[in-house]
């Protein structure tokens, strides 16, 4: 008997949900997807729920899904992020918070910088936290829209199918959720790039690790492929973006000359022409478009399983 | 005048070790140890019924926020805290603002406590404001009464200038301390490189960021013929690293925190920053060969690592919040907790937290006989206590234990003719 509930009154990370609450996830964010593409697809499920987006980093495609999700559940909306606010003059997260939620807000959607923001959060207010991705540590949404979208192009569950991540390991939260959630639903994970941006320890998760783009295309039944994130390195990992498109990343004519024909996933923004080229993020072989629509279902459908629990 | 009576005496240096006396205390010198003192008219009796007493405590690499950051700890609260935690002397680091990098700043801390119940021991900055760069006047601290020269918190990256203070010393005999680790490596590093850093996608600081700069700075002790001190290492190679030094009689000792000893690098798995600490909570491993090494004499002294922080600092998101635990008001009771069921005595504990700090200061060690100025410790290993928020005596609450029972109360100190009673 599946379960209708779930586990958790928030969602910190993939991490903290098990296999049951993944599962009810991905059938409540089917109902959602048939929602969404009716003429008319608004539902009332979140009607006098108030929900907060607090983005305390830039984002656009994660903030405009979570919107588009609450607005077409009828939830209030409010949103908020660093650049408008008063973070900017030294006010604590904590104090944000407070502020906001003593304007009753039911439902907190937050994306920040630090890993464990969302669970410091959760320890200290009394609302339903969903985590947009905290630095890097997780961005469990996402991890939940690639599974599902996997499962959408491979017409079969993830028990045993082999998914490999490539690019930068290290500072993605997206990497992280990804492998906790792939491997919650049974499939074999391996992660791919340069070794300067791969943990140490992390086959110590369970993963396999490869240096090798082409062995690992071979090898793979999804490729998910991530963005490099300039923006978090501190320091130079690699020499350059010209080598990083040359070694480790993935074209068409490479693409074209493996023996089977690999899933191709991004979760955005892409930097086109260094991690993947045009033709391979455009090409047939490519689902990047569907994961976003599919993001929407998913968020829909933790705002209405969250909301249930209230 | 004070009768304290019934006392368990815990001294291995003496022959009263483990007897049971009475001692007279008048003017701040033990007057008389027997085994039943009747009280003198005026005598203030203290009867601990048993309980132990040893001589005073010493804590080494102690932060105080006193200049600069009163408002996490000073002298006083620092005081009340160290007496609190069973000290009579604690090794402060020069990490204030401004750093304890000159004579007046060594001045400043030996003259605002010369009157209290705990010795505060000042180390001096080995650069200016403890920033790596130009050498401070060492010959001059050391006249004013600095007991050593660290960076403290900040490790002396630049091996020509940890070369030259280790060199410089030996004009005076004097001892280095350095706390390991290699910022190149460690970067910043948030909690002990491993399974959890990685579990929580955050940066971790490898044990070779430590064991890289304990090694070198083995190579320099050894190179320049002086004394180190390598402040709280963390990792079981950094232990086998000194206890290969130590076999070729280089003049080196090595400390641990009490909580390294303790826990590992699971505490931190949900974000809780009270153990959020330098040296970061590493493996089981590395406890196992910590432990080890205590036992072995490998590594000397037990330090409490004592940061204080306030909740500004330290109540914030884990990647934000500072590194550091209070610990001098809990150390011997976390020790005698945890310790004691792994092979650990009290009395070896006592040694540890006493004699050991002394030794590797080249500082004489008190005694427990007749003639002999009073400097003790009053602390009873059975009892239990519980550390409440409002026993609290540091400025700061940054601890993980509060709310904690403990098995090991200190009752009191007695030191300088002044009794603090708990």
């Amino acid at each position: 008997m599946a379960s209708t509930q779930l586990s958790t009154d928030h969602v910190l990370g993939i991490k903290y949900l098990n296999v049951d609450d993944i599962n009810l996830i991905f059938e409540t964010a089917e109902n959602f997807k048939e929602v969404i593409n009716r003429p008319i697809k608004k539902v009332p499920s979140l009607r006098d729920v108030t929900v907060a987006n607090l983005f305390f980093e830039n984002s656009t495609r994660t903030r405009i899904s979570f919107e588009l999700a609450e607005k077409r559940l009828s939830a209030d909306v409010v949103n908020f992020s660093a650049a408008s606010s008063s973070v900017k003059k030294g006010e604590t997260l904590l104090d944000t918070v407070n502020n906001i939620l003593s304007m009753k807000v039911d439902m907190v959607v937050m994306r920040h910088p630090a890993p464990g923001a969302p669970a410091f959060l959760a320890n200290h207010i009394d609302a339903n936290i969903i985590n947009a991705g905290d630095g890097t540590h997780e961005h469990p949404t996402q991890a939940l829209l690639d599974a599902f979208s996997m499962r959408e192009a491979l017409q079969s569950d993830l028990a045993g199918k082999k998914i490999c991540i490539f690019g930068d390991i290290l500072h993605s939260r997206v990497a992280l959720s990804n492998i906790y959630c792939l491997q919650k639903l049974g499939a074999k994970v391996r992660v791919c790039g340069p070794p300067t941006l791969i943990p140490k320890y992390i086959n110590q998760l369970g993963v396999e690790v490869s240096y090798d783009v082409r062995q690992s295309l071979e090898w793979c039944d999804v490729a998910n492929v991530l963005r490099i994130q300039l923006e978090r390195q501190d320091i130079k990992y690699f020499p350059s973006l010209r080598e990083y498109a040359q070694y480790f990343g993935i074209n068409k004519s490479l693409l074209n000359s493996l023996d089977s024909e690999v899933v191709i996933m991004h979760p955005g923004p892409i930097n086109r022409g260094v991690e993947i080229t045009s033709d391979v993020a455009d090409s047939d072989q490519s689902i990047i478009l569907q994961q976003v629509e599919n993001g929407v279902a998913i968020r829909m459908a933790i705002l209405f399983l969250l909301a249930a629990k209230r | 005048m004070l009768l304290i009576k019934n006392a368990t005496i815990v001294d291995v240096n003496s022959k009263l070790n483990g007897k049971r006396r009475d001692l007279l205390i008048q003017d701040g010198v033990i007057q008389s140890i027997k085994a039943k003192i009747d009280a003198p008219k005026d005598a203030e009796v203290w009867d601990i019924a048993g309980a132990c007493i040893s001589i005073g405590w010493m804590d080494i690499g102690t932060n105080i926020g006193d200049p600069g950051f009163e408002h996490r700890e000073d002298l006083q609260s620092a005081t009340a805290a160290a007496a609190a935690g069973g000290y009579t002397a604690v090794v402060v680091l020069p990490n204030t603002n401004p750093s304890v990098h000159n004579k007046a700043a060594v001045n400043y801390i030996l003259k605002n406590t010369a009157g209290t119940v705990v010795d505060f021991l000042p180390i001096g900055a080995v650069s200016e404001d403890c920033a790596g760069k130009d050498i401070t006047e060492i010959y001059d601290m050391h006249h004013a009464g600095a007991v050593a020269f660290s960076d403290g918190q900040n490790t002396i990256q630049d091996s020509g200038m940890m070369m030259r203070a280790l060199q410089y010393v030996k004009a005076f005999d004097g001892l280095v301390l350095n706390h390991p680790s290699d910022k190149h490596i460690a970067g910043n590093g948030q909690l002990h490189e491993g399974m959890i850093s990685t579990s929580l996608g955050m940066k971790g600081l490898p044990s070779i960021a430590e064991e890289l700069m304990v090694q070198r700075d083995l190579y320099l002790v050894e190179y320049t013929q002086s004394r180190l001190h390598i402040l709280n290492i963390s990792s079981a190679r950094s232990v086998e690293l000194v206890k290969q030094a130590k076999s070729k009689k280089i003049g080196i000792s090595a400390s641990v925190p009490a909580l390294n000893l303790i826990f590992d690098a699971s505490a931190v798995e949900n974000f809780d920053v009270n153990y959020k600490v330098l040296p970061p909570l590493r493996d089981k491993e590395d406890i196992r060969a910590l432990r080890r090494a205590v036992k072995s004499g490998t590594i000397d002294i037990i330090t409490s690592n004592h940061t204080p922080l306030d909740t500004e600092a330290k109540d914030l998101e884990f990647f934000y919040a500072d590194f550091g635990v209070i610990g001098l008001e809990t150390t011997f009771a976390l020790l005698n907790t945890y310790l004691v069921d792994d092979g650990f005595s009290v009395e070896n504990l006592i040694t540890l937290l006493s004699q050991n700090p002394r030794k590797v200061l080249n500082l004489q060690i008190p005694e427990i006989v007749e003639g002999a100025p009073a400097n003790i410790t009053i602390f009873d290993p059975n009892a239990s206590w519980t550390y409440n928020r409002k026993d609290i005596q540091s400025k700061s609450a940054n601890s993980p234990f509060t709310g904690k029972t403990f098995k090991g109360k200190v009752l009191g100190v007695v030191h300088k003719g002044i009794v603090r009673r708990n």
